[in-house]
Formats: C-alpha cells, structure tokens, sequence
C-alpha cells in the first residue's frame, strides 16, 4: 500500500445542540435549527382570514398528513418522523393555527377542533391531495377524529398517539386549580392557569414538557418543545383554552361520551400508540379509544406522553407498517 | 449489568497476553478492511464503542476488546502490567489472535490513539490507517491545567476531595463510583448527554478500582521529543478528530500532531471529549470516508 498524506486543513463541524445550556424561564425561541430534511413544498392556505402554513416532504404514496396537536408546540414536533416517512411516502404537515408560521388569531371560536379540521381539508386540497393517512399527537388526537367523522371520503386511515381525548383515569397532581383561578404560588400543576402562564410562559412550559417527556435523557426532546412553545405566547394559548374541543360541544359535558359517538362513527383503519409511563393522559385512555375503534393497540412500555419525539424508531416503524398495511389492501 | 444490544458478536472470545493477562475480544460483520476499535481503558470497557460498531459492521469485520482492567478482561493489580509497552502489546495479541493480518485502528484518548500510534510504528505493514478521536499523545504539549494540579497531589491525602481534587488514589478507595461521576460529566459537557454519561459511569463501576490505581502508578517512559520522533514515524495515513471544548486532551494535541505528521485534523467544534457516543453518527461517517479513501489508495 502507498501511504498518500492529504495537505493538513480543518473542517470545521458544528454538531447540532452543541451550543450552551439555557434556563427556559424569561429565555427566548431559538432561530430554527437545521434539519435533516427539508419541505420540497410550502405554501399557506387562508381560510377566515387565517393564514396556516403546511409543508410537503417526498412524491411517494399514500400521502400522510401529520396533524397539529395542542398549540403550544407546531410541527416541527414531528421532526423525527418527517426523514424517514417522507423516504417512502408522500409528508404533509401544517402549523396549527396559534403556532409556527401560521396566524394567531384573537377568537376563541377559531380555535374550535373543527377549524382544525377544516384547516386539514384545505391543506389538502392546496397539495392536491384526494385522500390521505392522518395522524395526531395528543390533542392532535381529537382533531384527527374530528377530520375523520367530518370528512370520511378525504381519509383512509388515521393513527392516534397519546391520545388526550376526554377517555382515560385521572393522573392525581398536586396544586391544580381552576384555569382561571390565581394560585397561590406558582409551581408544578399550578403553573397550569391563565396566571401561571402569563407569570412566567416559559417556566410553564419547562415544567409541562418534563411531565410530557418524564423518561431519562429527555433533555433535547424537552428543550426542543420548550423552544417551539415560546414561538407563540400565553395569550394566544389561553384563547385556544376556551375553544370548542370533542366534548365541549356536548351540552352535558361528557367527554367519555361525546369522544367515543366520534370514534364509533369512523370508518376507516386505525392505530393507537400509548406509552404506559403516561403522565399527562393515562394509558387506559388510549385503551378505550382503541376499543370504540376497533383499532390496533400499541402500549409502549416506559414510555411517556410523547413517542414520537422520545421513541422515534419505534413509533415509525409503527407508521410504516400501518401505511403499508392499508396501501396493500384492496380498494 | 446486560443491556440490550443492537448488534450481537458473531465471534468472541479471549487470549493470553504475553505477560499471562486474559484479553476478550469480539468480532463483528465481515468485509474489508477488518477495523479494530482500541479500548480507553482501564476506566471503561469495549462498549464505549456501542455507537459505532452496529453501523461499521455492516460493512466491515469489526474487532473490538476489553482493555486490561475492565469488561471481561482480567484486572491486574500491579503497575508492571499497565506499562506502556503492555498497552501496544494488547494490540498485537488481538491482531494475532483474531487473525487481523492488516485493520485500520479507532482510537479514543490517549489509550487508544497514543497505543495505536505506536503499533503502527512497530508493524506499520498491519496498520492500514488510523482515526484519532480526541487526540490523546502525551506530552506532545500541557496538560489541561486540572490534570497538573490532582496529578501532583494524587497519592496524597486530603482534607476535601471537591472537583478536580477527586482524581486522588484515596478518593478512588473510599468514593470511586463518585468519582466517576464527577469525572464524566466534567468531560462530557455538551448539553443532553445523560445517557452517554449514565452509561459510562456504569462501564467505570463495573471495572477495578485496584486496577485503576495500578495504571496511576506508571510513569509515561517518553519525553517530548521521543514522542514526536514516533509520531513523526508513523507511515499510515491518519484522520484526527478533536472537539474544541475537549476538557480531557487539550486541542493543542490535535493540532500539533496535524502539524508534525501532516494528518488532517477535524476540528468538531462546541464538543467536548467523548466524540464516538457524543456525536455517533458524524463519527461513524468519518471513519467511513476515511476508509473508503484507504479503499481507492490501495487499489
């Protein structure tokens, strides 16, 4: 062998994360990081004068549309989904409205699951897109059923992941008051108000995201959604508080009864994943939405609030298979 | 403690050194050409290599070994068996023993980039390239100013072990797991590195403290410019890679070597020491294009 020295030179490569801690309180969104993946598309839809802003990744087929969750955080939330997904299918995500590129508007009633559902059906119609596989995280999970019931022919399956939906045992906390009591002091549960969020927004959403994300090594996953919550801001969020969600709309108030007349009136294919280590909604909840489904279960052992950001593989070759599964049948 | 693994051994086994010491090895995939990841040891075992070797051995056979002192290896207590010499040895007994007659060599650290450079210069028809991961050549200029500082009260003892003060053969005695803990969060320092810090303090617990104690005995047996001189003998092609926050081997060391031998240096910038766990994948692509640029060399 020849020994051949290439000229000494330095590259200079800047890892991602590799910059200084920082404490959330009173701290500032970061310029968006890099991504491993970038939109081959973008656009903005409007609708009642709300702009919302989607994203294409990928020309394969079926097309999946990742749908908002909570505004709190946008969909950068599906960061490590979007690269692998996109490898074989067609991505669709959008900001849901209160985050993210899309609008903050000032109503409540823009706010409403059926906005974001009719948000969903216009970001297909701009892509072009007839029908699609969707899917939603947490609050997200509501949406998806609402676009589901609301829009049968625009929707072939759905996959519900930690689903917040009005099912499911109470978690006991300590410290919570009513949304729009003044608590005594601000800490843990009690940062969930109208007060605590405009006390201090970020250290709400640090606190909240360590609860999401309650397994070990969770620091990137909880930085990177503290970041995306101080994209927006408490007053937007705590307009969206009060909006029409799945059980709301029932004059008796019964979650349990208002989410499962949802369930049992979707017709298409279904997947739920629920990590057993849940802490903001309990794994039985994801059991009885299932259930009224009559969709696959997937109980992730250990795992929290949010798979998809702190159990990635798992939950995307989750997402493969049930795509794969419903793109091979017939019809 | 058996976790999980990503990629299982296909082979593994142990040897004998020549001074009596059992040495385990392992080895993963096939293909050409065979790399073989060094251990930085006695402080931590073979896989500190975890994130490296499911990647690598789809396309290489892999070889990886406990350093004498920790993982299944034996754990000699006495100085004798730490030298120097005894290091660049293991090499060659795993070289031999797994049938490696020529592999590119991955170092971390001083155990693995300074023992690796001087196997090269010993057999330097068996290496056939070597990557330098946090630059660890003795001498070659200051120690980081914490190192001087416990190095010369290191067998003594004192009347608090607060930071640096923990690297202290006493300390070691009475509060190892602690210090092993201060120890790796000290040189991993980039934010969200729990996992890699959680696993290398349990590498450190499960290995010997007698053993670490054994290896603070033994004196570096070259001066500066017999370093350089066998750096500078070094035939193989090399690739360093340093972080410029590394709080183990000071960045100095890299970029003295890169100016010595005229190997390029990768300098990561914003990481600390442990680059292979830190930074998983753009080591493993490192080591990948390094190997592929030996591949076209040769033919």
């Amino acid at each position: 062998m020849v020994a051949v020295r290439t000229r000494p030179d330095r590259a200079v490569v800047r890892p991602e994360g590799s910059g200084p801690p920082s404490a959330a309180a009173g701290r500032r969104a970061q310029p968006e990081q890099t991504r491993a993946r970038n939109p081959d598309e973008t656009g903005v839809i409007e609708r009642d004068g709300v702009h919302v802003a989607w994203e294409r990744y990928g020309d394969g087929s079926p097309t999946i549309l990742l749908l908002p969750t909570w505004s709190i955080i946008h969909s950068r939330h599906w960061k490590a989904q979007i690269p692998y997904l996109a490898r074989h299918h067609r991505v669709v995500t959008f900001d849901g409205r209160g985050n993210g590129r899309s609008d903050r508007p000032t109503t409540v009633a823009a706010y409403d699951d059926t906005e974001f559902a009719a948000d969903a059906i216009a970001v297909l119609d701009a892509t072009g897109t007839d029908r699609a596989i969707i899917a939603g995280l947490s609050m997200g999970a509501g949406y998806a059923l609402q676009t589901a019931v609301r829009y049968p022919d625009r929707v072939s399956g759905a996959i519900f992941v930690g689903p917040s939906v009005g099912l499911g045992d109470p978690i006991p906390r300590a410290g919570v008051v009513p949304f729009h009591e003044v608590p005594p002091t601000f800490d843990g549960w009690s940062r969930y108000s109208a007060a605590g969020w405009r006390h201090d927004w970020g250290a709400f959403a640090e606190f909240f995201f360590s609860q999401v994300f309650n397994e070990p090594h969770s620091t990137k996953q909880i930085e990177d959604a503290v970041d995306w919550a101080l994209d927006t801001d408490p007053e937007t969020i705590i307009t969206a508080e009060n909006a029409a969600y799945l059980a709301r709309l029932e004059a008796d108030g019964s979650a349990e009864k208002a989410t499962l007349g949802y369930a049992r009136r979707v017709r298409c294919p279904s997947l739920v994943i629920h990590g057993d280590a849940d802490a903001i909604t309990h794994v039985s909840a994801g059991r009885r939405l299932a259930e009224a489904l009559g969709a696959r279960l997937v109980i992730l052992a250990g795992s929290g609030h949010d798979p998809l950001g702190r159990e990635p593989v798992k939950v995307n070759l989750l997402m493969h298979e049930f795509i794969e599964g419903i793109s091979r049948s017939p019809g | 403690m058996s976790d999980g693994r990503a990629r299982l051994p296909d082979e593994a086994g142990r040897l004998i050194a020549p001074d009596g010491v059992g040495i385990a090895y392992e080895v993963f995939g096939s293909g050409e050409p065979t790399i073989v990841l060094l251990p930085s040891a006695p402080i931590i075992h073979s896989r500190q290599w975890k994130g490296q070797v499911p990647y690598l051995s789809r396309r290489h056979r892999v070889v990886t070994f406990d350093g004498r002192g920790n993982g299944a290896s034996d754990r000699p207590t006495e100085p004798e068996a730490f030298s120097d010499d005894c290091y660049v040895s293991d090499v060659a007994t795993v070289m031999d023993g797994t049938g490696t007659d020529r592999a590119v060599l991955v170092g971390l650290c001083t155990d693995g980039v300074w023992r690796a450079i001087r196997y090269a210069v010993q057999q330097p028809d068996r290496v056939l390239g070597i990557v330098a991961f946090a630059v660890g050549v003795p001498r070659l200029t200051p120690s980081h100013p914490h190192y001087v500082a416990s190095g010369a009260t290191f067998d003594d003892e004192l009347p608090a072990y607060e930071g640096w003060n923990k690297y202290n053969g006493h300390y070691w005695r009475q509060s190892y797991p602690d210090f092993a803990r201060f120890f790796f969060d000290e040189i991993t320092s980039e934010p969200h590195s729990t996992k890699l810090i959680e696993d290398a303090v349990e590498w450190a617990v499960s290995g010997s403290v007698e053993s670490m104690l054994a290896e603070a005995q033994v004196t570096f047996p070259f001066d500066r410019e017999a370093v350089e001189a066998i750096c500078r003998d070094v035939r193989c092609p090399m690739l360093l890679v340093h972080g410029t926050e590394d709080t183990c081997q000071p960045i100095a060391r890299a970029r003295r070597l890169a100016e010595i031998t005229g190997a390029p240096l990768v300098e990561v910038e914003g990481a600390d020491h442990m680059i292979p766990g830190r930074h998983p994948v753009l080591a493993n692509l490192l080591i990948r294009d390094f190997v592929a640029t030996l591949a076209l060399e040769v033919s």
